[in-house]
């Protein structure tokens, strides 16, 4: 009987370091993309790996 | 102004802003956005292809990728704030160093490959006898040719000016290295190609143009019959026809 709270235990602890984590971001997270169409101004880059060794900033916005 | 086109702007090739729009608006819809706004001209890109997630609703959102590729911070600008901005400068400081885990063997190759030298870099690599040395020069190679792939395809939008520079750095980096050494030599024969004069002149035009309307109401009428005239001009070039693109844009209504 006492075996069984273990594993109980063990999915609560989990459950609650994912509630901590925030849901709202990618940080620490590894990113690739490659552009299916070239974006206006490219200047002949196609994916996220060609700007490998540069920050990039990343603006989502919208036009309305 | 968004934050992103100011550091764009102030720091240049040191970082790479990517603009996503996020509400549906049509590529010509945006990009005309874009340059009514003023904020063309400088080196960001846009699209409307999302690169990453962008959990939560609120708009704007801002990511800051480092140089390894992983997600640094991400959120609403104003909320993170200064956080940002001290963030991209510690990643552009960490782009001018070897990475923290390179071994100290491999110090020197990567000071080196930072600094330009490219087949400097290369050669120390293949001196070294540190087990990392060949996934290092793996790393030297990949990002070197995707420079060299970066200007074909700069040549071959017509983008001659930025490929001219370009060009001559990779050339400079890879100069003892016979192989990249050919390989760039293949885009300066295609620089320098006779044929390729009126692509060359039309692109200088256009870039030179675009520098002075850019921040400076670039669809007033003036600025618009400007770039007509380009079109006109060079007529069958690819500048040309970037110069007539930005006149059917600027007949966008606002808001459109």
């Amino acid at each position: 009987m006492k075996l069984s709270w273990v594993p109980l235990a063990v999915a609560g602890l989990a459950l609650a370091g994912f509630a901590l984590r925030s849901p709202s971001t990618n940080e620490g997270k590894k990113v690739d993309y490659r552009f299916s169409e070239a974006p206006v101004n490219a200047a002949g880059i196609k994916s996220l790996a060609e700007l490998r060794g540069k920050p990039v900033l990343i603006d989502f916005w919208g036009t309305r | 102004m968004p934050t992103a086109v100011k550091h764009q702007r102030e720091l240049g090739d040191d970082v790479q802003v990517i603009f996503v729009e996020c509400q549906g608006a049509e590529r010509d819809t945006y990009e005309a956005f874009a340059w009514r706004m003023k904020w063309m001209g400088n080196a960001a890109m846009w699209t409307h292809e999302r690169p990453m997630e962008m959990p939560g609703s609120g708009l704007p959102q801002t990511a800051l990728i480092g140089v390894d590729g992983t997600v640094i911070l991400q959120g609403n600008p104003g909320a993170l704030g200064k956080r940002l901005s001290e963030a991209l400068e510690a990643e552009i400081k960490k782009s001018k160093q070897p990475p923290a885990d390179a071994p100290a063997e491999l110090k020197k190759a990567w000071t080196m490959f930072l600094k330009g030298d490219v087949a400097g870099a290369l050669a120390e690599c293949d001196a070294s006898t540190a087990p990392a040395a060949a996934d290092t020069r793996t790393e030297f190679l990949a990002r070197t040719t995707a420079r060299i792939e970066r200007v074909k395809r700069l040549l071959d939008a017509g983008d001659f000016g930025l490929a001219e520079r370009q060009t001559a750095e990779i050339e400079k980096a890879v100069k003892s290295n016979a192989e990249l050494a050919a390989q760039i030599a293949e885009q300066r024969a295609r620089l320098n190609d006779p044929a390729n004069a009126r692509e060359r002149e039309a692109a200088k035009a256009f870039d030179a143009l675009v520098d002075k309307i850019a921040t400076e109401k670039p669809f007033d009428a003036g600025n618009v019959k400007k770039m007509s005239a380009l079109a006109e001009k060079f007529s069958g070039a690819k500048a040309a026809e970037k110069a007539a693109r930005f006149v059917e844009l600027s007949k966008l209504r606002a808001g459109a």
